[in-house]
């Protein structure tokens, strides 16, 4: 009797390994960069971290199947290696002679990747399960683009700039022409030309140094 | 008969600011790095100064005295120097509408980054998703996030010059507003852009100091400066190195287009140019050493990211294929390993052996990139892998935009001042209208260049309007005053307005040295256009993610030799119908004075 007892035990444990196995048609291969995650805090893997990476596996399943009964027992782990990489099946609980498909583990992984990141501190990239790719964040999309609003303010700006201008030289204009209207005949003879130039634009310049005679600019007074 | 004096810059600083906000621009920061790599790093610095002081200050000299003398812009300058010269100033207005038409681009496209700085992740730091949200679109992994950004985003480039597509949105909103910038800034004639030229000129020296302190700070910037100083003389024996330095010089100072007449047309008579000239030039000179020290810095800083990227994945690639401890490979015995494992587990290592990328800084750092896949790909580049990008990003294209605008105001101001000196214009349009008129028919012409192939048109103005052409402007404009004009009238004149001869230094330069120069430049641009053969040009593939080479189609040549004749033409053309023109009336004067007698 004890001699059989210990047959069954013995072969549980090895048709749990044949049940796992690397590259088999149900199997995932996980890979962890706690070192690259975490750096210095980085925690060591060992049997107790395996037994939460099962755990946190079965609440996946569970979750996704709405069966409460996945058990710890129902992951099984093989072929680990120092880089921290692993190959597992999920046992169907109600018959543990079979596995449980590849796109319903894929699909419970896919539901609880946030929970199961976390309770490794690690990301999509860090905690990777080969064949699963990661959904990427949609870029939240403001209704309008920000570069629109922006460009909107400067051309705003810009318009108000070119219309003050234009309407100030257009007052200027209506003000340099009213005081020449205004001119009675008599002052418009008065009015001294200088070579062709009136002295009225003149007025307020200073007169010009003329380089060509003068060394000596002190000696010059202006006019 | 009341005649307004012509307007004139408030002060002598306005138009030093003016000359350097023209002269210092895009070209100081995206083309002298390049070549100062491609020529043997510092060393090529010794053929640069020599050009400038044997090329590049005597001409700036002659056009500011000219301009200066005439009082008037290009067309009128030179129709007063030579009247059978005119059409050199009809070629330098005809070069400027080129000028002002396609580097406006460059404005709308550096308006669309800076806008697009505003954001929480910068839009070229990261691919964007593909619809089903599971991988980054392809085009943009086979290339890199910023060519994503650049090609797709902002271009929308598409495969060859001859698929049109469509205009772009985005591009044609942005080139809008670089034109009412300008015309905003151009207005008031030098009223306002004497203003405006205090903050062009300056505001992107504050920029590049604050990049220079940052960059030289950043890892790996050493790599870079080392690299850049490093002089290989050798290359010196390279003509290509002179050649080079002579015709940069020549454009980076902005001759021949009639903007520095233009600008110095405003000046008081007296006005002591030759100190100016000097000054501006050597500033010329010494923005683009500077730039060049915060490019190198900032290639050195993405070079080492790169290699060292290159490292980590490499070493990602070994530890996941082979199964090993995370910290078992470090970038020191990344080659120890990598023998080791091929020796040991032959097999496996041939699955991967083609995905591993053999790493090299020196390979990294010999990318040379110009022009605007310098300033548009590179840079954002390093910027986005900076600590705070999003300033960084708002500060550099701020300066590029500075840089851009300051160099319009000199090419637009080439083309109003003739245009304001034609007494027939100004009689029937105002100030405004005329300068607005102007501004947008080069918005409209630009707008060609914001079409899915509009780069590709871009490329060839770049290339082709504004440098054979300025060098056959710049060599009639040397032959006219020292040989047509005449030397003595020339120094005589620059005696009446700053009170002293030119050195004979400066004369013998003139008349000998930069005429014999710029033929030589002359010769070796033809003769490289016809060894050449047929031009080709960069089209970016889509599918591959990268530019392949492909010939022009003949119609994109024929525009190329359009461009190089309409200019170049102008000047026999004019001189034919002058000469006409003065036979006609010495054969009508020869009627009247026989009928009088």
């Amino acid at each position: 009797m004890l001699s059989r007892v210990l047959l069954a035990l013995s072969l549980v444990p090895a048709l749990a390994l044949a049940l796992c196995q690397p590259d088999g048609q149900d199997a995932y291969k996980v890979r962890l960069s706690i070192k690259t995650a975490l750096g210095a805090n980085a925690y060591e893997w060992n049997e107790s971290e395996q037994f939460l990476f099962r755990a946190t596996l079965a609440f996946a399943m569970r979750k996704y199947t709405g069966q409460e009964t996945f058990n710890v027992s129902s992951v099984i782990v093989c072929d680990e290696t120092p880089r921290v990489s692993f190959w597992f099946v999920v046992k169907n609980p109600n018959d543990t002679a079979t596995l449980i498909p590849k796109n319903a583990v894929e699909e419970a992984i896919r539901l609880s990747r946030n929970r199961i990141n976390s309770a490794f501190l690690l990301s999509d990239k860090t905690l990777q399960f080969l064949g699963i790719p990661p959904t990427l964040a949609p870029p939240s999309q403001p209704s309008l683009p920000v570069w629109l609003i922006v460009f909107g303010v400067v051309m705003g700006i810009v318009t108000t700039g070119i219309l003050a201008l234009i309407i100030s030289g257009f007052i200027q204009r209506k003000k340099k022409e009213k005081t020449i209207e205004d001119e009675d005949e008599e002052e418009k003879q008065e009015r001294i030309m200088e070579n062709g130039i009136s002295c009225e634009t003149l007025e307020g310049k200073d007169g010009v140094n003329n380089g060509a005679y003068s060394h000596d600019e002190d000696r010059l007074t202006q006019l | 008969m009341v005649e307004e004096s012509r307007p004139s810059w408030e002060n002598p600083m306005q138009f030093v600011l003016a000359c350097v906000s023209y002269a210092v621009g895009l070209g100081n920061v995206w083309r002298f790095p390049y070549l100062c790599q491609m020529h043997g790093g510092g060393g090529f610095l010794i053929p640069y100064l020599i050009m400038l002081v044997v090329e590049g200050l005597p001409l700036f000299y002659l056009e500011l005295a000219i301009g200066q003398r005439m009082r008037q812009g290009s067309i009128g300058a030179w129709s007063a120097i030579n009247p059978y010269m005119g059409g050199v100033g009809i070629a330098s207005v005809v070069v400027s509408i080129f000028l002002a038409v396609y580097y406006n681009v460059i404005n709308a496209w550096a308006f669309w980054y800076l806008f697009h700085s505003f954001q929480g992740t910068l839009p070229w730091a990261e691919c964007p998703l593909s619809s089903n949200f599971t991988t980054y679109v392809p085009e943009c992994e086979k290339s890199s996030s910023t060519d994503y950004f650049w090609y797709r985003e902002t271009l929308n480039i598409s495969s060859s010059i001859e698929d049109h597509g469509g205009i772009q949105m985005g591009q044609a909103l942005c080139l809008v507003l670089s034109w009412m910038v300008v015309y905003l800034c151009v207005l008031r004639g030098t009223e306002s852009t004497g203003k405006v030229v205090y903050f062009t000129a300056t505001f992107p020296y504050l920029v590049m100091i604050i990049y220079l302190i940052r960059g030289v700070t950043l890892h790996g910037a050493l790599n870079g400066l080392k690299y850049m100083f490093t002089p290989k003389l050798s290359d010196l024996a390279d003509p290509k190195a002179w050649i080079d330095a002579a015709t940069q010089i020549l454009f980076s100072l902005g001759l021949g287009c009639g903007s520095l007449i233009a600008f110095a047309s405003y000046n008081h008579h007296n006005n002591n140019f030759e100190k100016q000239a000097i000054v501006v030039s050597l500033i010329n000179s010494a923005t683009s050493i500077f730039a060049s020290l915060v490019t190198f810095s900032i290639y050195g800083f993405k070079a080492t990211f790169n290699y060292e990227s290159c490292l980590d994945r490499t070493q990602l690639l070994l530890i996941n294929t082979f199964d090993l401890a995370e910290d078992s490979i470090k970038n020191n015995n990344l080659d120890d390993w990598i023998s080791h494992l091929n020796a040991s587990f032959p097999d496996k290592f041939a699955t991967i052996s083609s995905q591993i990328e053999g790493c090299d800084l020196e390979s990294e750092l010999d990318t040379a990139v110009e022009g605007t896949g310098l300033a548009f790909i590179v840079y954002s580049e390093a910027i986005k892998n900076m600590g705070l990008s999003q300033l960084w990003s708002v500060l550099y294209f701020s300066m590029l935009l500075m840089l851009g605008i300051g160099s319009m105001l000199g090419n637009v101001a080439a083309i109003i001042t003739p245009l304001r000196d034609s007494a027939f214009l100004t009689r029937h349009f105002r100030k405004e209208t005329l300068i607005g008129m102007m501004c947008l028919f080069c918005c409209l012409v630009g707008l060609s260049f914001t079409t899915r192939s509009g780069n590709y048109w871009f490329t060839i103005f770049n290339d082709y309007a504004a440098t054979f052409s300025l060098l056959f402007i710049v060599l009639i404009e040397i032959i006219t005053v020292c040989y047509v004009y005449g030397l003595k009238k020339f120094e005589k004149d620059i005696e009446v307005m700053i009170g002293h001869r030119p050195h004979w230094y400066w004369k013998i330069i003139w008349s000998v040295i930069s005429p014999v120069l710029i033929i030589g430049l002359f010769i070796f641009y033809i003769a490289d256009y016809i060894m050449g053969g047929t031009p080709t040009y960069q089209a970016w593939d889509s599918n591959l993610g990268k530019t392949v080479t492909k010939e022009h189609p003949p119609f994109a040549q024929a525009v190329i030799g359009l461009l190089l004749v309409t200019s170049m033409m102008c000047v026999p053309l004019v001189a034919l119908i002058t000469f006409i023109k003065k036979k006609k009336e010495q054969a009508r004067e020869s009627k009247i004075s026989t009928t009088a007698s």
